[in-house]
């Protein structure tokens, strides 16, 4: 049995459909991450979760039990938000212990937990800190600890990263991902960030238009989108339109230009119109190592951008963007040369919609 | 700021000032000359000891203590409500909570004595009337202190980070809002208790014993204990205006800085 399940969630404002026919099982111990753009329905989602919202339709179950109408204070539920939310007036210490207060637990197994989360969170020494004397990392760490001090059945991370700066956006997520391992405790992570969702994520579910485009591993995500939308959002893509040629063979056509593909010309015919899609780091120049499709290509701009040296080169009359990585002792190409450049059959995605 | 500008800063400054002190102090001055031939506190002995300053005063001091737990009690959930649940209204409120500025007092004071003078509710005769007289006329101060206070603090999340460590609605507001804008209801409170305290046509119209019509008695049959009694509650204003003074000022970075 699964330890989250929401089935058939819609949510409604003035006749505007914000979430649609939304279904998920996470398991106990998941991390599970929503990814989208703004407005694409992953807070409302995460906030029915919570009980901040109240589905239009569907229900949802933790551990079995129907919480659909269940008030948030009865849901057993830890919310941690982007802008932290301690309480200004209360210590680290009393924020932490805030929920176990309210639980009436003694003050001995208050002072107990509390120790244990500082520990945790490794900020011993800030018991008597007030939230408004520690760094927005330790802001979030101290939320966490405070939403896992009262040991919630789920865990809700709204965005909990977008405030901070990128170094220590990089760290606590990592952080995050230690604890909730640790703790063996079933969390869903709503981010517009593809690579916090791809980094920290045993799931993804991207979301477009309050629906599910698609649920599955990172890798899966990422390397396989079966959607144009997924496609785009996660990671950089090229997308082009296409013609089939040879449905056996999975043979294109793009502007004159023939393409194989591995898969996705099945189940269609000949002159049906497709939307191909290429990541930029398939490609690679054909000098080093030809592949299954190799294809006349003029360079037309090359962007520096670290570890990576992102190339775009005009195939037909499409421009594809193609990267390689960094290497100060390879001479790259000059702008307006031709070239061969190459990407194997698995590499040409057709995108089913 | 070329040099003429600051000069007439400092003109326009100083006037303000004489404008406002001069005739305090005049009427300072004048309280002290109740004895011939030397200054003296004698006017304000003479108030200080008059029995019924002392029925009076204190009587003020109550009902701007009732009026004060009452208006916390009204406007804090309240102006709590309205920005978590109907934000939209927050101008109408806000609005509402202005009408005492608009209304004459006298206008409301009969208002209130006709409303209240005949069955179902003939309370013209209760103590209540005139504190919720008082509530009514200290919501500008009270609610938009209030406000201020709560505008400060972002009150859906922490609502809801509460809400989700289990806590229910007492909880959320006795433990985390009023902690949290304690600073603005002291505010409030006290510019309420200075309002009550200089009110004077709620309690003559409802002849109820209060400090505002005991100086307006006196002004009819003293001469200088009116002065005296006039510099007794600027005092006690000033004293509430230092207290406020003292308790933002001190308590400011805590509150804003944990936002």
């Amino acid at each position: 049995m699964s330890h989250l399940k929401l089935t058939n969630i819609s949510k409604e404002y003035s006749g505007t459909t914000v979430v649609q026919d939304f279904n998920l099982e996470v398991e106990q111990g998941e991390f599970v991450s929503f990814l989208g753009p703004s407005g694409c329905g992953k807070t409302t989602t995460l906030r029915m979760i919570a009980g901040f919202e109240t589905p239009t339709t569907g229900a949802i179950t933790v551990n079995g039990e129907d919480v659909t109408h269940n008030p948030p204070n009865q849901r057993n539920v830890g919310m941690i938000f982007q802008a932290y939310a301690l309480f200004p007036n209360m210590t680290v210490a009393q924020n932490i212990g805030f929920g176990l207060r309210i639980r009436k637990e003694s003050e001995i197994v208050i002072k107990d937990r509390v120790a244990e989360m500082l520990a945790l969170i490794r900020l011993e020494n800030k018991a008597s800190s007030y939230p408004y004397q520690l760094s927005g990392g330790q802001q979030q760490r101290v939320a966490l600890a405070r939403a896992l001090a009262n040991h919630p059945q789920v865990l809700l991370l709204d965005e909990p990263l977008s405030a901070l700066d990128a170094k220590i956006r990089v760290q606590l997520r990592s952080e995050i991902r230690a604890i909730q391992k640790k703790m063996g405790i079933t969390a869903i992570f709503v981010t517009h960030d593809q690579e916090e969702a791809l980094s920290i994520s045993d799931r993804v579910v991207v979301m477009y238009e309050g629906k599910m485009e698609q649920v599955g591993a990172p890798f899966e995500i990422y390397n396989f989108p079966t959607t144009r939308f997924v496609a785009n959002f996660v990671g950089s893509l090229n997308t082009a339109d296409a013609e089939v040629i040879d449905v056996e063979q999975g043979l294109l056509a793009m502007d004159g230009v023939l393409f194989k593909t591995a898969e996705g010309t099945k189940g269609r015919k000949v002159g049906d119109k497709v939307k191909i899609a290429i990541r930029p780091e398939r490609f690679s120049f054909a000098a080093e190592q030809r592949k299954a499709n190799v294809v006349d290509a003029i360079i037309e701009n090359i962007t520096f951008l670290g570890s990576v040296v992102r190339i775009q080169v005009k195939i037909g009359a499409t421009k594809f963007n193609m990267d390689t990585f960094n290497n100060p002792y390879l001479e790259l190409p000059k702008i307006g040369s031709k070239d061969q450049v190459t990407c194997s059959k698995e590499a040409v995605l057709v995108l089913t919609d | 700021m070329k040099r003429s500008g600051v000069i007439w800063s400092w003109f326009w400054m100083i006037l303000g000032i004489l404008y406002f002190f001069l005739p305090l102090l005049a009427t300072f001055m004048f309280s002290l000359r109740a004895e011939l031939g030397h200054l003296s506190f004698t006017a304000y002995s003479n108030v200080f000891s008059d029995p019924v300053f002392q029925l009076k005063f204190p009587a003020s001091v109550l009902w701007a203590i009732l009026t004060i737990i009452v208006a916390i009690v009204i406007f804090v959930p309240t102006a709590y409500w309205v920005r978590l649940k109907v934000p939209q209204f927050r101008s109408v409120v806000e609005l509402i909570t202005l009408l005492p500025f608009v209304i004459p007092a006298i206008v409301y004071v009969f208002g209130l004595v006709r409303t209240f003078s005949q069955p179902p509710l003939l309370i013209v005769d209760s103590p209540a009337l005139l504190v919720a007289g008082y509530t009514v006329l200290s919501m500008p101060y009270m609610y938009r202190a209030i406000d201020t206070g709560l505008r400060a603090i972002d009150v859906q999340t922490l609502t809801e980070a509460a809400q989700s460590l289990g806590a229910g609605w007492g909880s959320i507001l006795f433990k985390v809002i009023f902690p949290n804008i304690r600073v603005s209801i002291l505010s409030g409170a006290f510019l309420s208790f200075a309002i009550v305290m200089g009110e004077y046509t709620l309690a003559q119209y409802l002849a109820k014993p209060a400090f505002a019509p005991y100086i307006a008695l006196l002004i009819q049959n003293k001469a200088y204990e009116p002065a005296a009694a006039t510099i007794i509650s600027f005092a006690l204003i000033w004293a509430c205006m230092g207290v406020i003074q003292l308790i933002g000022g001190g308590e400011q970075g805590q509150v804003t800085g944990g936002h």
